[in-house]
């Protein structure tokens, strides 16, 4: 395990945040055990022991001494907070960013959101984030980005921020109303709802075109 | 020995420095507490009680692991542990105000015994798992079920919120406490008994979980699981002082504020 040299307290994820996701489940969302769609961002935390860097090799995941038999990534747009943020309207969230990254979420295939999913989304290494913090003034419009991702050089998914259910302003805002954010937090904001498939030694590597990429690689088991 | 963590606020050179003391037995008669520093005595009227992991890592917590509560919330008691994750901004230490959020119909306290991790480990056994606990505290796991959607339920606006998950008021040795196996769980609020269980009823025990959770994740230092709360749920207001006891470990103490009151300048 590496420390991670960018978050320094919460990593933060927003689920559910991909519209055309979010629109293809709206059946799903009003049948049990949802009952009705979420009216409210679906967030978890990736906790200290997932935080990784650029370059590192992910931990597959191991269940009962076997191997799992497939895992998945998602690549976000990380906010990283510059200064202590609590409370903020939309209209000042985003003076409230130091700067951008990505991160990726490795993880075991997302089966449900009814319950907190700690065994596919706390593996050991599962969040790696890139190497630099993108100073925010050098980011004229954080909705204008698009995080595009690739598995052995083939691009598997290709996010606009801008097709998310909510904006990166809005998403600090609701979520200063709920907890402080610090320096050093992070949130992701949003993963391609369909998160890329991936295999033992896969090599995966995500960009924002002229902002940051990161590179990982699955790990064997 | 009980380990506290405390924030100096009389006058002198120590105001605003933040100290680790020892909580010894004169504590109940003369209300001092000893410096880890220099041994030098300190009041308890000169300090801020903080939450006593100094780096708080990983914060588990439990839902409907005692069999009773499970009942109260008519769900069956699940067969697989249903573990939770919470921010370190919704720590804060004993004698500390936690707020109500406006508009809202009910918010519970949840006394839990939480158990300490003071070793890093991964697939620890049930049987080698005590060897991974530093100590015990208390906490009071805050719930406001009018935040409850079923989406990675209970949900981070339900339990993710600052000041909602007050600890203390120290970690004790473990020990010092020896079997946690039938401790008695009770609530006061404003001195009327709410919550009265024993740790005889959690369904999935602090072995069980170094065990389950270990399997998944390397745990640290720092870490800390709160095993859930057993039943006898009531709705706070602002005013209420709220006391979490468990035998053997010790009782915090936290007094319900309002939103308004409790941001300030901020609200």
């Amino acid at each position: 395990m590496t420390n991670n040299p960018i978050v320094k307290g919460k990593l933060v994820c927003v689920a559910l945040n991909d519209a055309s996701q979010f629109e293809a489940m709206q059946a799903e969302f009003n049948e049990a055990p949802y009952k009705s769609a979420p009216t409210q961002p679906v967030l978890y935390f990736k906790p200290h022991n997932t935080w990784s860097t650029e370059g590192a090799t992910v931990e597959w995941a191991v269940s009962e001494g076997q191997a799992a038999d497939s895992m998945v990534v998602g690549a976000s747009l990380a906010v990283v907070f510059g200064k202590e943020c609590c409370r903020v309207s939309q209209e000042e969230a985003l003076s409230y960013v130091g700067g951008y990254s990505l991160v990726h979420d490795f993880s075991l295939p997302e089966l449900t959101y009814y319950r907190p999913d700690i065994k596919g989304k706390c593996l050991d290494g599962s969040a790696p984030t890139g190497s630099v913090v993108v100073p925010a003034c050098d980011v004229a419009d954080p909705q204008a980005l698009t995080v595009v991702t690739q598995v052995n050089g083939e691009t598997v998914s290709e996010m606009p921020v801008s097709n998310m259910v909510r904006s990166v302003a809005e998403l600090i805002s609701t979520i200063s109303y709920i907890m402080t954010l610090q320096p050093g937090d992070v949130i992701a904001v949003g993963f391609p709802g369909q998160r890329a498939p991936i295999k033992q030694g896969d090599k995966v590597s995500s960009a924002i075109a002229g902002v940051i990429e990161l590179n990982n690689v699955a790990g064997r088991a | 020995m009980k380990h506290a963590r405390v924030l100096f606020t009389g006058a002198g050179p120590l105001n605003g420095q933040e100290l680790d003391v020892t909580v010894e037995d004169s504590f109940a008669t003369t209300g001092q507490l000893k410096s880890k520093t220099d041994g030098q005595l300190i009041n308890e009227s000169d300090v801020k009680w903080l939450s006593p992991i100094k780096e708080p890592g990983t914060i588990f917590a439990l839902g409907l692991n005692y069999a009773d509560h499970a009942r109260e919330l008519a769900f069956e008691p699940p067969k697989e542990p249903l573990v939770f994750l919470k921010g370190a901004n919704t720590l804060t230490g004993h004698k500390q105000n936690a707020y109500r959020p406006d508009n809202i119909k009910f918010q519970h306290y949840e006394c839990e015994l939480v158990a300490v991790i003071g070793k890093e480990g991964k697939n620890i056994s049930r049987e080698d798992a005590m060897d991974y606990i530093a100590g015990y505290t208390v906490c009071n796991d805050f719930a406001i079920r009018d935040y409850l959607e079923n989406y990675y339920r209970p949900n981070l606006r339900v339990k993710s919120r600052d000041s909602l998950l007050p600890v203390g008021p120290w970690i004790i040795d473990k020990d010092d406490v020896g079997d946690i196996s039938s401790l008695k769980v009770t609530t006061h609020v404003n001195g009327e008994l709410t919550q009265d269980g024993t740790t005889a009823d959690i369904i999935f025990d602090v072995p069980f979980l170094v065990e389950y959770l270990s399997k998944i994740m390397t745990l640290k230092p720092g870490d800390m699981i709160a095993t859930g709360t057993p039943e006898g749920l009531k709705d706070m207001q602002p005013g209420d002082k709220v006391v979490c006891e468990i035998e053997k470990i010790g009782a915090l103490e936290t007094y319900i504020v309002s939103e308004q009151e409790f941001y300030g300048d901020k609200y």
